[in-house]
């Protein structure tokens, strides 16, 4: 049912078959998360829902990405604001500062700082958190028990991921706005004024709409990531490392090329 | 019974913040010492650990565990450089072709890719493949008491496992960051030219004439200053790792949370200092 941990038959076939067990290692794993992510999602629609999980873990992850989240989304947006003044102030269109920190921030700071606080923060601790469980042995627990582990660990932490993820992408915005607004207008001397009246001459209602799509499908994405490394973690007190390791470069990945094309379906969609 | 326990009993609420602030303080100060030492033994880890050092930097540019499996550190690194290069693409064509000056796109590739994009994509891609694989070795090691048996055998753990790990990561980062230089700079050429269908001819045009031999040096010394910073942050949580298996896990989740915050924060001052109030950057080429 976890869809996860490694097939014992392989290990004791002969050694052509080894050679194919190592060739075929990162496709079960794919097959593996697959088919954890269909669980997960058969899960979320049926009964009982874990509330109480769902609640904590929320907290878990908003406690553990918030400071993440104002320390990555102020330098991020200062250095994009500072290039981008650069090149207006050299064209003499230092007015239109506010149009680039609103362009730079929604459309793209804004997600990536996201992505990196979803899977770099969030996602890191609830592996860490689940993979301590597994070592634990308390799943298998659970499963003795009668409880479906997707169902009452599994879920709640994706739609907690999601939610997170979806809260956090605007106050990332928010927040990269302001440090935007303060940088340029107390250090670069733009005024305050043509700032916030630059804001809204690109970036519209269309803009924001995708951004909150963008952050929905990176929590997704980053939650069902962690919980699969987090439940098939195995070997020992360097495979929760690892695991955490590999939960940030595959979410990393993911995230990117998610943000890639929802970026270009955006363009296409949008007017 | 000493006077200091009657005061703990008496008023455990004060003691304990006054407990959390003085830990705090020492956690920094415990950093700054391991940090200090590190740096300070890079010396020892090259004449001394030399082998260790050559096994460090092959592992870390082909990567360990399961990261083989998809091509290493390089693989990865190369990958989300040329994803936020196709960004560059796909957010600046639509965005320039909105005002009509589409045909700048060779100029946004060169001018903020090298600037901004391509260092902090690199960096934060080794912060998550080179940096957290060294601190759940090294967390590993420590929960195992490897760490301790090195010491008793007279291995100096700091100069073995800290510092030879700064020095393979300046070393890789260097080839490291080439490849991600190209792939954002390939996969900018590659969304303008061939998906949205510019002439190459435009392309090259402005991309050769932003292109800044200036920006591209100094951006290599972003990427160097942020593998010496994310290396010995991760170092230090490896180190510091408590806990049991679970330990491991959590001081792997605080690294990459503390580098990245560390590097981008680093790379703001640094990007700020080399192009100060000016901006360093000349329109007329």
């Amino acid at each position: 049912m976890a869809g996860a941990g490694s097939n014992p038959h392989v290990d004791t076939m002969g050694p052509v078959m080894v050679s194919t067990g190592v060739l075929a290692k990162p496709f079960r794993g794919l097959g593996g998360f697959l088919a954890m992510a269909l669980d997960t999602f058969v899960c979320m629609f049926r009964r009982p829902f874990s509330w109480r999980e769902y609640l904590l873990q929320t907290w878990f992850v908003a406690r553990v990405s918030l400071v993440p989240t104002l320390m990555l989304s102020i330098p991020f947006t200062v250095l994009t604001v500072f290039t981008f003044n650069v090149l207006l102030v050299e064209f003499g269109a230092a007015d239109f500062s506010g149009t680039g920190a609103s362009l730079g921030t929604v459309n793209q700071t804004g997600p990536i700082v996201t992505v990196l606080v979803v899977a770099g923060a969030g996602a890191t601790a609830m592996c860490a958190d689940l993979g301590a469980r597994t070592i634990r042995e308390e799943l298998d627990a659970l499963k003795v028990m009668g409880i479906n582990p997707i169902q009452s660990l599994v879920v709640p932490r994706v739609l907690a991921a999601t939610t997170v993820a979806l809260l956090l992408s605007s106050l990332v915005i928010l927040v990269g706005l302001a440090g935007g607004f303060a940088f340029s207008v107390y250090f670069q001397h733009v005024t305050p004024g043509a700032f916030v009246a630059g804001m809204t001459l690109i970036t519209g209602l269309s803009d924001v709409v995708v951004a909150l799509i963008k952050a929905t499908l990176f929590g997704l994405t980053a939650g069902l990531i962690a919980c699969y490394m987090g439940i098939s973690v195995g070997g020992g007190p360097a495979g929760v490392g690892n695991a955490v390791n590999e939960t940030v470069v595959f979410s990393f990945v993911a995230l990117f090329v998610i943000n890639v094309v929802v970026t270009a379906v955006g363009f296409e969609v949008t007017p | 019974m000493s006077a200091g326990l009657v005061v703990a009993q008496r008023f455990p609420l004060i003691i304990g913040r006054a407990r959390g602030v003085v830990d705090g303080v020492d956690r920094i100060g415990a950093q700054t010492q391991f940090y200090a030492k590190a740096v300070f033994s890079v010396g020892d880890a090259v004449t001394r650990y030399t082998s260790e050092t050559i096994r460090l930097i092959a592992q870390m540019s082909l990567g360990t565990g399961a990261l083989v499996m998809i091509g290493g550190t390089t693989a990865i690194v190369g990958f989300l450089t040329l994803s936020t290069g196709a960004l560059v693409a796909v957010q600046g064509y639509n965005q320039f072709s909105q005002v009509g000056v589409e045909a700048l796109i060779g100029f946004a590739s060169a001018f903020f890719n090298v600037r901004v994009i391509a260092p902090l994509t690199a960096g934060i891609a080794m912060a998550a493949t080179i940096g957290a694989g060294a601190t759940a070795q090294i967390g590993a090691m420590r929960i195992s008491e490897e760490i301790d048996a090195l010491e008793v055998m007279g291995i100096r753990s700091v100069a073995y496992l800290a510092s030879t790990r700064v020095v393979a990561g300046v070393v890789v980062v260097i080839p490291v960051y080439c490849v991600a230089v190209m792939a954002s700079f390939f996969a900018a050429r590659f969304g303008t030219t061939i998906y949205y269908g510019q002439s190459t001819g435009v392309y090259d045009h402005y991309f050769y004439t932003f292109l800044s031999t200036d920006d591209l040096l100094w951006s290599f010394v972003l990427a160097l200053v942020m593998a010496v910073v994310i290396m010995l942050v991760h170092t230090y949580n490896g180190y510091a790792a408590s806990g049991g298996p679970a330990g491991v896990g959590e001081a792997v989740g605080r690294a990459v949370r503390t580098s990245m915050i560390t590097a981008s924060v680093v790379v703001l001052f640094v990007s700020l200092a080399i192009y100060g109030q000016t901006g360093h950057f000349d329109f007329a080429g």
